[in-house]
Parts: structure tokens; C-alpha cells; sequence
């Protein structure tokens, strides 16, 4: 392992590296700043900074913060600051000192709005570095119908080449090859460990409560870390601090309410989000599942207070329990809670840093059984993580971020508490995840910009518990670590490198090289998720999973950016894939990890993605061909086979029309292969029961899935300050009968055949909903 | 472990209510045919015998559930103080033993030579655990009925690694479905777990009987993995084999030394 010191003279070799100085002749001075929107007073974030001279234009773009700072030299400039949506802002100024320049942008109000879902400005998606980077407008995407009318934004990623859904329904989702488990999902920077509601058909996100949605699929730049396949980065709403409001909605299974405003006029604003479903009061007025308990809440919470012009303080707070039961002898919850305190401080006019103290807590207790005998099953994973990290603008060419982040984890593994079972010491696994990382953005011309990092993550564990080391799921040794010492550590250099190359002002070519690490795993046997899915962290068995992903993409836009395409694909290698050896006793075996096997995956794709961006009608067509394998030693006979996530084909198609001033009509379109499955090839009897002979794991697929969503929005035109509308939705229009499960069995009429049987889930859910805002 | 299986029958029921407006119906898929495989299935007690060995083959999905038997096949079982039984054929694909008797903590061997393979199996037959008796305590989740389930009193042996099959039987009527437990969660404690009746469950002054059976650690391996098969469901693992304990030439099925002991009360 590192020493302290060593780490310490990478990181300034490393931070030297990164500063490419231009000891220029003339003096430079440098224009910063934070944009805000002014009716709500909210920092906005992307929004691009212009600064024209005779000769060159120079661009940066706001933070996630809302922060810009340029450094150019002493001159007269024209600054120009636009952001999709928002009227543009110019204004001359003289460049002979240091400026700090504030300013407020105003919507666009416009007779016929745009529907735009995904928020860039016409033509970033050309000049953009990152690669296989997508962000979500959270207020237009709302207008896609979604089902049960609960508008919701993993579902809306899931619309993208390269994001696919776990299946029926569901807010899981897949990118580019990987688990679920491989997405690190950051909400205020807090990870979210498990981001569904009500077995997965809701996420845990109310949109009223958030302000923006990005999803990178792969190609992180270095700030981000810990999970193989995609970064999904969701941020709050800061709350207005000019006045106050309130934004709900009223719908068929749940309702949902937020009250924003100033604390202190422009100095400190607050928001309080909150929602609960109520489909369980229906289910009382049935006779069979009246004693049934089934809904789920959440609250979202946010304050912020600007302390001077240079500092800024945020809390956040999230909380969501969901609450299943069958009567009194079974019930399940579970549920995420989150809390980001952080420190935005202008250190300077070329430095910004954010200290944040983020705190993150997963747990479910299942409970069976009822009078003498009861058991309980409880799992819980909490984190402490503490991050620092910078941004220094040098010039105008670079911007760097370098910073370090700790996290301390306590995992307490799932475990069986009840009468009849005996009592087992209490431990949890305690162990410390660090990483320091620095990257660069570059713009070498005005047609080739470089963003390039290098991040270096380590995972020690901590002592308190007793380590099994396995060989073949043979015992082969032990080793207990006592409270206060140092385990195992795991070091990981990951380097990450991504270019663009604009071939003239419509198109650009882009490439990525991305090196990955995991230290936290998800097991799960199970074809679908469940609650009772575990994490568990790297042991003296268990070693961080590492993944190598290539990508390329070409991007062009035609008709002045009216249409907009891209064609990417991507390579991925992955290791140290786990999973569960056939036949797991994962319900009362006493570790985990002898029933865990290790393996290999890889990831090939093609995604195709055309936007058509303004215009009353509006939407895209995305399409991917991609292949996803695992070899994993002790299952298939250690063949390649075809990973459940693996879909050949997926094709979207989303289409939005503005018909009238109220009236807005969505509908979308989905298909794809579908999943790899086992299915039995043939049949023999043991003890009188027939059983079915399994020959190759994945070696079927399901049958392919397509459906047909169709919404319309009324938008009722009020005086003042009051907004209200409508929603309708239809999901799966058209009524197809999806395969969710199919499952072979005695044939209920002649118990001398088998048959195959598929069960259906979603056909024909109609909803609305209705919004207001004050 | 049952307590697993009945929690994923709830999330099944859950996710059925989720989806109120689900449906089922029967497809057709068109599923490999593959050569066919040997199936055997051996057991030697410590009651007494004769004792049998069954050998089988499998047939394709979209057969009817007439599974072939191998005849003419050299089946013999064999224990570690030298004694070897050469099995009779008594009915087609079923071996008898003629003089072989099980003894609990023993180790007894099979060797089955058919068609030209060769197969062999080890099981150690357990020491006996004793059933005591049972205990019936009412179902709650059921609204509609008083239905009953059943826990087999036995105090699990202090060392740890005991395991055990369960049969029950309703009113004389042998239940298809069988328990696998093992020690993991209880290790020298009074049974607690319950065994749950499959349709149509348990009722006030039923007559009902519990066969245990102690087996050895691969053969629980064997049960469980093969209890875990029948749901394909959500929430159920992607399906395989189980690992057999015969080898050799490669054969599905088992070979089980065990012990058996039944007690039978009547519900009250």
C-alpha cells in the first residue's frame, strides 16, 4: 500500500502535470461569476458564457453550482450568456481588472412552447466533450405518459439508446451491458443503494423536488467513481428565495406536494417536498386483500443559506420507507435515507471549491409469522463520506477539478433474528473507501478539446469481524480482524480520457477511454429484483470489480440543429463479475460468500439516436444493437453465455405535439428483444415429481416486448400567478400481453403433460393526473 | 430453506396485487430436444429392506410424463465393512437388494454399470436425530378457513451439520412436495420451523404424520437445490441442475443413506 507521504507527492506531481500554464506577455484578468434564474433565484447549471473579442471567441460553461469564471486577456469583450429556454443575455466590458459579474435570466415565454425533454443548448451536443452523456430536462419530460401517471424520471432515461429497463414496469435499468447494481445513482451527491418504490414500478424520486438529471453511461470524467457502468447524477431544487410557492399534484395512485420560498429574501430559501401513494385504500374496500398494507411515502427537504457573496451553505435531506404486508403475519420494508450538508466557497476569482459531509442509509426488515413463532430478517448499509473538491479555471483553455473524497461504509450483512433460531454475534463490516482524482478539460483549438483524468481509488477493510478466505467454495482459512486494525486493501488507478474533434460547425467526432472500479456489490440470485437483494463489500474473496470501456461516436446536426444525430459505440470489458453458484443456499447459510463464484463479462454496442429538437412536433427515434456476455467459472461449463441484460435489439420512438395553446399530445413507442433466459430441454422423475433438466444457462429468450404509450396535456391558461393542468395517459394502448415471467408446470387439466405458462402483467393502464403550481 | 420459499410465494402475491390487472395463458415454445440422460435415484435406510434403486431416462418437454426405464443394469450397493449386494431387477428400470441392511453412521457405495457407462455415488448415512413429537399452530394469513400448520419437535445435536427431509402426510395421504432443513440458523435448539401443507392445507381433526429423515450434507444439497427449481418464478433464481452426488459417467438423480422415523397425531 501507498504511504501517506507517497500519495502526497503523486498528487503534486500529478496536480503539476494537469496545469498547463501560458506565461503570456500581455496581463490577464479574469470575469466570474453565478448565473441565476431570476424568478426563482435558483443557480442555474450548464448555462454557456461567451466572451467575443475582434478575433476569437472564448466559452466556458456554469457549473453544477452555477459558478463561470474566465480568464482572458486585458481588452474589450462582448459577453453573451444563453441557455436553452431562457432569453440571452449580453452585455460589453472593459477587461482591465478582475470582474465579477452576476446575472439573472429570464424563461422565453413564447406563444407556442417547445417541447424539449432533453436540455442542451442547439449545438453543445457537437462541441461537448463528454461522450455518452445525456442530461433530462425534469419539466418537459413530464408530458410523456408514463404509467400510472406518475411521472418519473428513471423512466424517462430509460427512453435512451444504451439505457434499457429492467423489465415490465420497472424503474431498474441497464446501461451499456451492465447490472442494475453497476449504476451509482447520487442524489445531492448522497448514493441512493436501492432507487424504487413498491417492488421497483416507482423510483424514489418525486420529481417536484428536483432541479436537474444527467446520466453518463460509462466514460465518468474523474470526479465520479465507484460503479462500472454509469454515473445517473440527480440534484435537488434549492427553493425559490424571491417567494414563496407551492407545486402539487393529485393522482389516481398517489398525490404530492412541495412549498417553496425565501427564508430570507436572496439570502437563504428552503423547499419541502413530500409524497405518499394510496392504492392500499383501495385495496381495503376489497374483501381478499383487505388486510393488506401496500403504499410508500417520501420526503425531500433542502435549505441553503448565502452567507456572503463568496460562500454558500446547503442542506438536503431525503427520506422514503416503503411498507408492504399481508395481514399481520408478513410484512416487508424498506427504504433510503439521505442527508448532503455542503459548502460552496469562491475562494477566488479562477477557484471554486465545495466541501460536502454526505451521509446515506439503506435498510429492510422483513418479518414472517405471527404468535409463537417470528421471524425477522434485517439487512443495513450506511455510509459517512466526506468530500472536498476544486475547480481552477487557470485560462481560458483549461478547467481543472482535483479533490479527494472518504467514505466510511458499515455493512451489516442480511440476517435471520427470531424464535427457534439461534442468536449469532451481531457484526457489521466496516471498511473505508477513498479516492483522490484530477481531471482536466482542455480546448487545445477551437476544434479540439481534450477532458483527461486519472483517478485513484483504494477500499480497506477495517477491522470488528471475522474473514473466511475460499478456495472452489472450500474453507481454506480464516482471518479475524480485530475492532481498530487494518485488513486487506484493494488500490485501483483508473484513467479516463475523452476528446472531441469538431469536423466543421454541424459535426463532430468523439472518443473515450474510461477505466472503471466497484467495491460495493449487489447480490442477487433472484430473475427479478426483490428487496432482499444484498450488498456487500470487498473481503479477502470478494475483489473490486474493474471494467475497460472504448468509446467512439460520431455526432452531426442538420437543418441549423432542427435535427440532431449521433451514432456511438462502445466496447467494455469487465471483471471480477460475481454471482451466485447454482443451487446458493443464500437463506440460512452462515457466509455469504462460500456460495459465491467469480467471473468475466463483455459488452459490445451501436446506438443510434435522432432528435428532432424544435418545431411544434418534437421527439426522437433511438435505436442500439448490442451484445452482452459473462463467463463465470462453475457456471455453463465455463462457457461465454448470454447475460439476462443482454437485449439485441431495442428500438424507442417518442413523439410530442403541440396542437393548440392548451393541448399538448405525446405518445411513445418501445421494443426489444427479449431477455436471455433458462428454460428446461426436457424432463425426468425423481420421488414422483417431474423435474425439469436444464442444459445451458441463458440459452432462450423471451418473447419480444413492444408496447404503445399514448398522453395528452391540457394546460389551463389562468391570470396571476396560479398554473394548472391535466394529464392523461394510456399505457400500453394497443393492450400486448408481455411476457413478465414464464414458468412451465403440470398441465392443470391432464397432470400427464407440461405446459409452458406466461403471465402478463400491464395492459391498458389508463390515468391522470392533475398539477397545480401557486 | 422454507422459510425463504414461503417469502418468495409472498413477493409473488404482492407483485400480483401490484398488478391486479395481470393475466395468464398458456404459450408454446419450442424447446430443445436433447439426447436422453440416465436418471437414478438410490436410497438405503436404516429400516428394514429390501432396498431399491430406480434407473430412468429423461424425455423431451412436449412428451407425455412416461419416463423410460433402463433395464439390465449391474446395480450394487456396498458398505465399508466389506459387505456387497448385488441388486435383483425386480421390475423393469427397479433394483431390490437382497441382503444388505443400513445401519445409521454408516458409509454405503453404489455402482451402477449400464449400457456401457459407469457410475458411482457415496452417501453416509447420519446418526438418528429422534422426532418427539409435532406441534399444529393456525395459519393466519387464510381468512376464509382454520387451517393448520405443522412443526416437528426434535432437539438438533449440539455439532453442527445435521440435516434432514421431511414428508408429510394428511389423513394416510402422502403429500408430493417434501422439506429440506439443516442446522445453519437453529444449530442445538429445539425445532422450531414449521412444515406447510400444500393444498388443501391442515384442518381441525385431521390425522397427520410427519416422516423425518436424516441425510447427509449432499444430499441435502441435492433436495434443496431441487426445491429451489420449482418456482420460475419473480423472485425465484435462474434455474439449473442440482449437483448430483453420483459420478462417473455423467447421470442425474441421487443416492441417499438415510434414516427414517415417523410420528403421527391426530389435529386438535
Amino acid at each position: 500500500m501507498l504511504s501517506a507521504y507517497n500519495y502526497k507527492k503523486l498528487f503534486i506531481a500529478l496536480l503539476t502535470f494537469f496545469c498547463v500554464n501560458n506565461l503570456g506577455a500581455q496581463p490577464k484578468f479574469t470575469i466570474s461569476g453565478t448565473i441565476r434564474d431570476r424568478l426563482t433565484g435558483e443557480t442555474m447549471i450548464g448555462v454557456s458564457v461567451k466572451a467575443l473579442d475582434s478575433r476569437l471567441i472564448n466559452q466556458t460553461t456554469c457549473n453544477e453550482y452555477g459558478f463561470y469564471s474566465l480568464t482572458l486577456p486585458k481588452g474589450d469583450y462582448r459577453i453573451i450568456y444563453s441557455f436553452i429556454g431562457y432569453k440571452s443575455d449580453t452585455l460589453d466590458v472593459k477587461l482591465d481588472s478582475n470582474k465579477k459579474i452576476e446575472r439573472e435570466m429570464s424563461e422565453n415565454i413564447i406563444e407556442l412552447r417547445e417541447l424539449v425533454v432533453w436540455a442542451e443548448k442547439r449545438n453543445d451536443n457537437i462541441r461537448r466533450t463528454e461522450i455518452g452523456v445525456e442530461r433530462v430536462d425534469i419539466k418537459e419530460s413530464a408530458k410523456l405518459p408514463v404509467i400510472f401517471g406518475e411521472r418519473d424520471i428513471l423512466k424517462t432515461i430509460q427512453l435512451l439508446p444504451g439505457v434499457k429497463s429492467a423489465g415490465e414496469g420497472s424503474s431498474g435499468f441497464y446501461v451499456r451491458g451492465g447490472t442494475e447494481d453497476q449504476n451509482l445513482i447520487l442524489l445531492d451527491e448522497a448514493s441512493v443503494y436501492n432507487a424504487s418504490h413498491l417492488l421497483g414500478f416507482f423510483s424514489t424520486f418525486n420529481s417536484d423536488a428536483l432541479k436537474d438529471a444527467s446520466i453518463i453511461k460509462g466514460n465518468p470524467p474523474a470526479q465520479y467513481g465507484g460503479r462500472l457502468s454509469s454515473v445517473l447524477d440527480i440534484k435537488m431544487k434549492e427553493g425559490n428565495n424571491h417567494r414563496y410557492s407551492a407545486t402539487g399534484g393529485v393522482g389516481l395512485i398517489s398525490s404530492r406536494i412541495s412549498i417553496e420560498g425565501p427564508i430570507v429574501e436572496d439570502k437563504s430559501s428552503f423547499i419541502l417536498s413530500g409524497r405518499r401513494t394510496y392504492a392500499d385504500l383501495f385495496l381495503k374496500l376489497t374483501d381478499r386483500f383487505k388486510d393488506n398494507k401496500l403504499y410508500f411515502y417520501d420526503f425531500n427537504a433542502k435549505a441553503n443559506v448565502k452567507i456572503d457573496d463568496k460562500n454558500r451553505v446547503f442542506a438536503s435531506g431525503y427520506f422514503g420507507r416503503d411498507v408492504l404486508g399481508l395481514g399481520d403475519d408478513f410484512g416487508i420494508d424498506w427504504g433510503n435515507k439521505t442527508g448532503t450538508l455542503r459548502w460552496n466557497s469562491i475562494m477566488g476569482p479562477k477557484l471554486f471549491s465545495n466541501t460536502s459531509l454526505i451521509y446515506s442509509d439503506y435498510n429492510y426488515k422483513i418479518s414472517i409469522g405471527g404468535g409463537d413463532s417470528k421471524f425477522n430478517i434485517n439487512s443495513e448499509i450506511i455510509d459517512w463520506n466526506i468530500k472536498e473538491e476544486f475547480q481552477y479555471f487557470p485560462d481560458s483553455k483549461n478547467s481543472i477539478r482535483f479533490g479527494l473524497s472518504a467514505i466510511y461504509h458499515k455493512i451489516s450483512p442480511s440476517r435471520f433474528e427470531g424464535d427457534g433460531i439461534a442468536t449469532r454475534e451481531k457484526r457489521s463490516r466496516l471498511s473505508l473507501e477513498s479516492a483522490f482524482f484530477v481531471n482536466n478539460n482542455m480546448k487545445i483549438s477551437d476544434f479540439l478539446t481534450l477532458d483527461y483524468g486519472i483517478r485513484l481509488s483504494s477500499y480497506t477493510i477495517l477491522g470488528g469481524d471475522t474473514y473466511n478466505i475460499y478456495d472452489g467454495g472450500e474453507l481454506t482459512g480464516s482471518i479475524s480482524l480485530p475492532s481498530g486494525k487494518f485488513g486487506k486493501s484493494y488500490i485501483n488507478l483508473e484513467p479516463r480520457i475523452q476528446f472531441s474533434l469538431m469536423l466543421n460547425r454541424n459535426s463532430s467526432i468523439k472518443g473515450g477511454y474510461a477505466r472503471n472500479s466497484q467495491n460495493l456489490h449487489l447480490l442477487s440470485n433472484s430473475i427479478s429484483t426483490s428487496p432482499t437483494d444484498q450488498w456487500i463489500g470487498n473481503s479477502y474473496n470478494i475483489k473490486p470489480e474493474t471494467s475497460d470501456q472504448y468509446s467512439i461516436g460520431y455526432f452531426r446536426n442538420f437543418k441549423e440543429d432542427k435535427y440532431q444525430l449521433s451514432i456511438e459505440s462502445y466496447y467494455k470489458e469487465l471483471n471480477n463479475q460475481i454471482d451466485y453458484k447454482n443451487g446458493a443456499d443464500i437463506g440460512t447459510i452462515a457466509d455469504i460468500e462460500s456460495e459465491l463464484l467469480y467471473g468475466e463479462g463483455r459488452a459490445f454496442g451501436v446506438e443510434f439516436l435522432i432528435k428532432k429538437t424544435t418545431g411544434r412536433l418534437s421527439g426522437w427515434l433511438g435505436y442500439t444493437l448490442s451484445k452482452t456476455e459473462r463467463r463465470i467459472e462453475g457456471i455453463n461449463n465455463d462457457k461465454w453465455y448470454a447475460a439476462k441484460q443482454d437485449r439485441t435489439h431495442d428500438l424507442t420512438m417518442v413523439a410530442m405535439y403541440q396542437l393548440t395553446k392548451s393541448w399538448s399530445l405525446t405518445g411513445l413507442f418501445v421494443y426489444y428483444t427479449g431477455n436471455a433466459v433458462t428454460f428446461p430441454s426436457g424432463k425426468y422423475t425423481i420421488d414422483n415429481n417431474v423435474i425439469f433438466n436444464y442444459t445451458e444457462r441463458n440459452g432462450y429468450r423471451m418473447p419480444s416486448y413492444h408496447r404503445l404509450d399514448i398522453g395528452a396535456t391540457y394546460t389551463k391558461q389562468h391570470k396571476g400567478r396560479y398554473e394548472s393542468s391535466w394529464n392523461f395517459s394510456l399505457y400500453n394502448a394497443y393492450g400486448r400481453e408481455n411476457a413478465y415471467v414464464i414458468s412451465f408446470e403440470e398441465d392443470k387439466d391432464d397432470p400427464s403433460k407440461t405446459v409452458a405458462v406466461q403471465t402478463s402483467l400491464f395492459r391498458w393502464i389508463p390515468s391522470f393526473t392533475y398539477n397545480f403550481k401557486f | 430453506m422454507k422459510i425463504w420459499d414461503e417469502l418468495k410465494k409472498r413477493i409473488i402475491q404482492l407483485t400480483v396485487i401490484v398488478a391486479i390487472l395481470s393475466c395468464e395463458k398458456e404459450i408454446s415454445i419450442n424447446l430443445n430436444s436433447i439426447e436422453p440422460l440416465i436418471v437414478i435415484e438410490g436410497n438405503i435406510t436404516d429400516t428394514p429392506g429390501p432396498y431399491f434403486v430406480k434407473i430412468s431416462r429423461t424425455v423431451n418437454f412436449s412428451s407425455e410424463n412416461n419416463f423410460p426405464a433402463v433395464s439390465n443394469a449391474l446395480v450394487i450397493i456396498s458398505d465399508d465393512r466389506g459387505l456387497k449386494d448385488t441388486l435383483t431387477e425386480m421390475s423393469p428400470g427397479v433394483y431390490k437388494t437382497n441382503e444388505i441392511t443400513g445401519v445409521a453412521e454408516n458409509r454405503y457405495y453404489l455402482t451402477v454399470n449400464v449400457e456401457g457407462k459407469n457410475f458411482f455415488a457415496i452417501s453416509s448415512m447420519p446418526k438418528k436425530v429422534s422426532l418427539d413429537s409435532l406441534t399444529f399452530s393456525p395459519l393466519i394469513f387464510n381468512p376464509t378457513k382454520d387451517l393448520y400448520y405443522t412443526v416437528p419437535l426434535y432437539t438438533d445435536p449440539v455439532q453442527l451439520g445435521n440435516y434432514y427431509r421431511f414428508y408429510l402426510f394428511v389423513n394416510g395421504e402422502k403429500e408430493n412436495s417434501y422439506s429440506v432443513f439443516n442446522d445453519n440458523l437453529n444449530n442445538g435448539l429445539v425445532n422450531g420451523r414449521p412444515l406447510f401443507s400444500r393444498d388443501p392445507g391442515i384442518e381441525k381433526g385431521d390425522t397427520v404424520s410427519v416422516e423425518m429423515h436424516c441425510i447427509d450434507k449432499n444430499v441435502y444439497n441435492y433436495f434443496y437445490a431441487l426445491t429451489q427449481l420449482s418456482s420460475g418464478r419473480p423472485g425465484g433464481v435462474t434455474p439449473s441442475n442440482p449437483t448430483s452426488n453420483i459420478s462417473g459417467d455423467y447421470a442425474l438423480g441421487y443416492f441417499s443413506a438415510h434414516t427414517i422415523q415417523r410420528v403421527t397425531q391426530i389435529v386438535k
